[in-house]
């Protein structure tokens, strides 16, 4: 017997639908994302005559030891923004599990509320907090920790561990959230059967609750470790990259050197590597984390 | 239709009575001066309307290429001296030659010759510090020493007149536990001011504007100037800015100043207003005196005026620009709290006002303001800020400081 496909006549008009979507998102992100590698090879003041330099601004910028040690910066950063995050939103969906708690809902709202604030008025907060004279000195000096007492954000050790906290503190209720979402939807004949094997509560979430979360870790991965690269508003508002260079991380250089230094090109090349280098890392998250089929 | 009608000659009876405006955009620190000016410069001039904007320093160092290079212009803006900025805007044929104007109306008389280097360019804007005359401006800042009058008497101690007499003066405030400098260092561009009062100590004046001018032809790593990042390193180590001071942003220790933290205050003339205001006679200025003898610091006109080489009417913008350099303006200038460039025409308006003129009388008097570091080269505000730092901070020495400001000199 033969198998008569009939012909399909694909209906194109149906792709009209898609013209107005497709024409924004040309006009505000292709657009823009071809004119940055098109001025990533060119050397340009921002106005002005574009001159073709070739390769030249990323050899300059991997010649560069202040933009490596920045990319540097950025590493350090992603355990304080996606590592310790995700540790503790487990931690607190993990417990969620075992421990029902009255008035959960209020708490959620309270511990995702970080989340919802402009990185600006957490990065003010934050730099007020970490003062020499904040509630943070004070509360160690109500201690009696005078010792321990410092200028936190202008100090070339903690700086960065620093700025690093406020990015544990901002990301942690977004996990959290999407672990216990996660959480809700793993079948409770599973816990039951753990139950039933006597499992206690390490071998149960061990068990059951992290190999039920998979898909969540992944997306809350790809987000955290996203904005711990491209990071910018937070590092801008409290530390300016200094002291020296000590949080410099890459997105600070891109806007300098857009904005101070009148090197756009150059600028744009390092944009291009950093989203280079994003995509990179979030392609290998999801290639070694998802399912095997 | 009627309606519509009545709509379009409404729109084109404005547009037409628009003709004569004319469009400024200023750094925020001139809304006074400008609100000032412009009431003034409209009723002199009937049917003119002057319509200023304002952006913050951050927004609008970053986007006032872009403006000056927009279609539609504002006639009149500032720019900021050095190649980022000023030099970008000629090279770019962004803004006019202002020399037929300063003929016309005598800017150059009104000052010592050589004073306006710092707004004048080779026509290509490629050199810098002689030739065309691309910009103006009736203000003067100068960085100076602020200080807390009754913390001076009670420590014992008068107004500085050399270098080491200033040393003492903090050796002194640190043994009998006072801050002895009060330093915004988190913000990282306030130690240029402190900087520059330091090298002025050190460096001959003319050496320094040299530098700034033609980073790239003038020697960096001078024994003077290598003697006075060794000062600057010698007073952090000892602690006279405190041990916090890379935490506290500028606001911040101006405010800590006011509050009666600190000794000294190291900054610049901008600031005069808000510091009388907050702390009234017990505040006073001077300028940093030098190690063999004068004064010197930092400093150098306010922001340039520049007129945009696609305006409609520039001698419109040129006639405002006469309104701001007149003599019938230095009162109103200093009403709102600012240094004029030209002599005082009415007596100071507060204490602090007086001693603050008369620091910049001196330096302008043994001619040694010497602009800002940052000024030299387009990454120089980067590396100077990051460097300074580093050595306050102890993460750096003199001579790595040197070593990496002789570097960025030659890009």
């Amino acid at each position: 017997m033969i198998n008569h496909r009939p012909f399909k006549k694909i209906d194109y008009s149906n792709y009209l639908y898609l013209l107005p979507a497709f024409l924004f998102y040309s006009l505000f992100v292709l657009y823009p994302l071809s004119d940055t590698i098109f001025t990533s090879f060119t050397e340009w003041s921002g106005i002005g005559e574009k001159k073709w330099v070739g390769l030249e601004n990323y050899k300059k910028n991997l010649a560069d030891k202040k933009i490596t040690s920045s990319i540097k910066h950025s590493f350090i950063l992603i355990i304080f923004y996606s590592f310790f995050p995700i540790v503790i939103g487990l931690g607190i969906a993990g417990i969620m599990v075992r421990v029902k708690i009255k008035g959960m809902a209020m708490y959620r709202a309270i511990l995702f509320l970080p989340q919802i604030l402009s990185m600006i008025v957490v990065g003010i907060a934050w730099r007020w907090i970490y003062a020499p004279k904040g509630p943070l000195n004070s509360g160690l000096d109500f201690f009696g920790l005078e010792d321990i007492s410092r200028a936190w954000l202008g100090s070339f050790d903690y700086a960065l561990p620093f700025v690093g906290l406020i990015g544990t503190w901002v990301m942690f209720g977004f996990t959290m959230i999407l672990f216990i979402a996660g959480v809700q939807k793993i079948p409770s004949e599973l816990y039951d059967a753990a139950k039933v094997d006597g499992a206690g509560a390490f071998a149960e979430f061990f068990n059951v609750t992290l190999p039920g979360l998979k898909g969540e870790i992944i997306v809350a991965l790809v987000f955290t470790v996203t904005l711990a690269l491209r990071n910018f508003d937070l590092i801008y508002i409290t530390t300016g990259g200094g002291p020296g260079t000590s949080t410099m991380i890459p997105s600070m250089f891109i806007y300098k050197k857009a904005f101070q230094m009148n090197q756009v090109g150059s600028a744009s090349s390092l944009g291009v590597m950093l989203t280079l280098l994003i995509f990179t890392l979030i392609s290998l998250i999801i290639v070694t984390l998802r399912e095997k089929k | 239709m009627k309606k519509f009608l009545i709509f379009l000659s409404v729109l084109f009876l404005t547009t037409n009575v628009n003709a004569e405006t004319l469009r400024i955009l200023a750094e925020a620190g001139d809304e006074a001066t400008l609100t000032a000016a412009a009431a003034q410069f409209e009723e002199a001039n009937p049917g003119v309307t002057v319509e200023a904007s304002y952006l913050g320093w951050d927004d609008f160092m970053a986007t006032i290429k872009l403006k000056l290079a927009d279609s539609n212009p504002p006639d009149l803006a500032h720019g900021n001296q050095g190649f980022t900025v000023d030099g970008t805007l000629i090279q770019n044929d962004l803004i006019i030659p202002l020399d037929k104007y300063a003929d016309q109306y005598g800017w150059k008389n009104l000052f010592a010759d050589g004073s306006l280097a710092e707004f004048s360019w080779s026509e290509d804007g490629s050199s810098w510090g002689s030739g065309t005359l691309y910009g103006i401006s009736p203000v003067a800042e100068d960085v100076i020493v602020y200080y807390n009058k009754e913390k001076l008497s009670s420590l014992g101690l008068s107004v500085p007149t050399n270098f080491s007499e200033f040393e003492s003066a903090l050796a002194t405030a640190n043994s009998a536990g006072e801050l002895p400098i009060i330093l915004g260092g988190a913000d990282g561009w306030p130690i240029i001011h402190v900087w520059g009062l330091i090298e002025g100590a050190f460096v001959d004046p003319g050496q320094t504007r040299s530098w700034i001018f033609d980073a790239k032809g003038n020697d960096y790593a001078t024994s003077s100037r290598i003697q006075a990042a060794e000062k600057l390193e010698e007073i952090a180590k000892a602690g006279y800015f405190g041990s916090d001071s890379l935490g506290i942003g500028y606001d911040d220790a101006n405010a800590m100043f006011i509050d009666g933290d600190g000794l000294f205050n190291l900054t610049g003339t901008w600031m005069t207003a808000q510091l009388n205001e907050g702390m009234g006679d017990n505040v006073g200025a001077f300028a940093m005196p030098r190690s063999t003898s004068g004064v010197a610091g930092g400093g150098s006109f306010a922001l340039p005026w520049h007129i945009s080489s696609k305006s409609s009417n520039p001698d419109l913008a040129a006639k405002f620009l006469a309104h701001l350099m007149s003599n019938d303006f230095v009162d109103d200038l200093m009403q709102v709290g600012r240094v004029p460039a030209q002599s005082p025409t009415i007596d100071p308006t507060s204490n602090l006002q007086a001693e603050v003129i008369s620091a910049s009388n001196a330096l302008v008097g043994s001619n040694a303001k010497t602009f800002y570091t940052d000024w030299a080269t387009p990454g120089m505000y980067d590396t100077v800020t990051q460097e300074l730092q580093r050595l306050l901070g102890g993460a750096a020495s003199a001579k790595d400081f040197i070593d990496a400001m002789a570097a960025e000199s030659m890009n």
